[in-house]
């Protein structure tokens, strides 16, 4: 069964990014462009892993987090952060949280890829059948 | 002596996460005027230490030099006292938001963005795209970032993996723009929360625009930044209003 994953930003671009990334891999991506939608989104879709943006509008990404380790049916979805921001109070907090990973932006999809990996199975998609020659 | 749980635990987990770091004296100089008693001798040896910092100063210091022969504020010293501490923020906000910007264009486009002195490209004429970004609290200003459509198109192209022709209209040019002023903004905030002056980012602002002038907040200062990747040229403005409260 693919992974899916939940991708929560208020940029249509990190969403973009973020789904390229995980396109070799059989996985299934699901977005929110912010807290609320993203805690909607993932109480219905159940998603395996959650990439989650701090600097939203609506709700930012720490009280999603605060909500969604709250929640006994959620709180066990593993969150990597992914933010421009990593100063010391805000990774302090979310690490208190009870966030997997961070990740700072700008960042390299591998460098993404690597830090899902370390939280979920991800398995290469297999390539596409080649046509046999006419 | 050892420092403090939360400095330690911070380390550890920046090491864990691979965080990166902001320059020590960028780091040294952004507590020092947080402190706001600071000793302007105290910041003039933060900023001599720092090859970078003194060049920055000294490029705000004289505003209608072309170059460094034309200089009449010489020194780090003159050019504190000149300018006011208030600008040696201006500079600690400059750097990790210079090295973000290049490090944005290094990571998502392989692109290598060169600081260079605004004198050196020719400015921005009709329509553009403006990125803004507010920041609110014990400091308060705006970051502004700017670059011609056909620059923008070449960004967002490069950042979304497509051709530039293949880049839908303003709004997906728009966005990548308001996500590139985020990156910037976020790393300069970290720093400046660091050093205890906290604030929070305002969502970015983006569109097209043909106004040129930039708004200084009361009492605050602006420092204007330029760079360049072949036909890209990037400008960058921040302006802030130091120990806002």
């Amino acid at each position: 069964m693919a992974t899916k994953i939940l991708s929560v930003d208020d940029s249509r671009t990190i969403r973009l990014i973020v789904g390229k990334a995980f396109k070799p891999y059989d996985c299934t991506m699901v977005e929110a462009s912010n807290g609320e939608e993203g805690l909607a989104v993932a109480a219905r879709e159940k998603p395996d892993l959650i990439i989650l943006d701090v600097t939203m509008p609506v709700m930012d990404g720490v009280t999603m987090l605060t909500k969604l380790k709250e929640d006994a049916a959620l709180k066990a979805i593993p969150v990597i952060m992914l933010t421009a921001e990593s100063g010391r109070e805000n990774v302090l907090q979310i690490a208190r949280l009870g966030v997997r990973d961070y990740l700072v932006k700008p960042f390299k999809e591998d460098q993404l890829i690597e830090k899902a990996g370390r939280c979920v199975t991800l398995v290469k998609r297999a390539a596409a059948p080649v046509a046999p020659a006419a | 002596m050892q420092p403090p749980p939360d400095i330690s635990q911070y380390k550890e987990l920046a090491r864990r996460y691979g965080l990166g770091s902001t320059p020590e004296s960028v780091s040294r100089l952004t507590a020092l005027v947080a402190r706001q008693d600071a000793d302007v001798d105290e910041i003039v040896r933060v900023v001599e230490k720092d090859p970078g910092l003194s060049a920055r100063l000294l490029r705000v210091a004289n505003p209608h030099a072309d170059n460094e022969d034309e200089y009449t504020v010489g020194t780090v010293e003159a050019a504190l006292l000149r300018n006011g501490i208030g600008c040696a923020l201006l500079l600690a906000m400059g750097t990790p938001l210079s090295l973000a910007l290049i490090k944005t264009f290094q990571t998502m486009l392989s692109m290598k963005l060169e600081a260079v002195d605004t004198h050196q490209l020719d400015s921005l004429t009709g329509p553009h795209m403006r990125g803004s970004i507010g920041f609110v609290g014990k400091v308060a200003g705006h970051v502004y970032l700017r670059m011609s459509l056909q620059s923008a198109k070449t960004v967002a192209a490069g950042i979304l993996g497509i051709t530039p022709e293949e880049v839908g209209g303003t709004d997906e040019v728009s966005d990548v723009i308001g996500e590139l002023s985020n990156i910037m903004t976020g790393n300069f905030k970290s720093n400046l929360c660091d050093a205890g002056l906290d604030c929070k980012l305002q969502p970015p602002k983006v569109g097209l625009s043909e106004n040129y002038s930039t708004p200084i907040e009361p009492g605050g200062g602006i420092e204007r930044l330029a760079f360049r990747a072949g036909e890209i040229h990037v400008f960058v403005e921040v302006t802030a209003n130091p120990w806002n409260e």
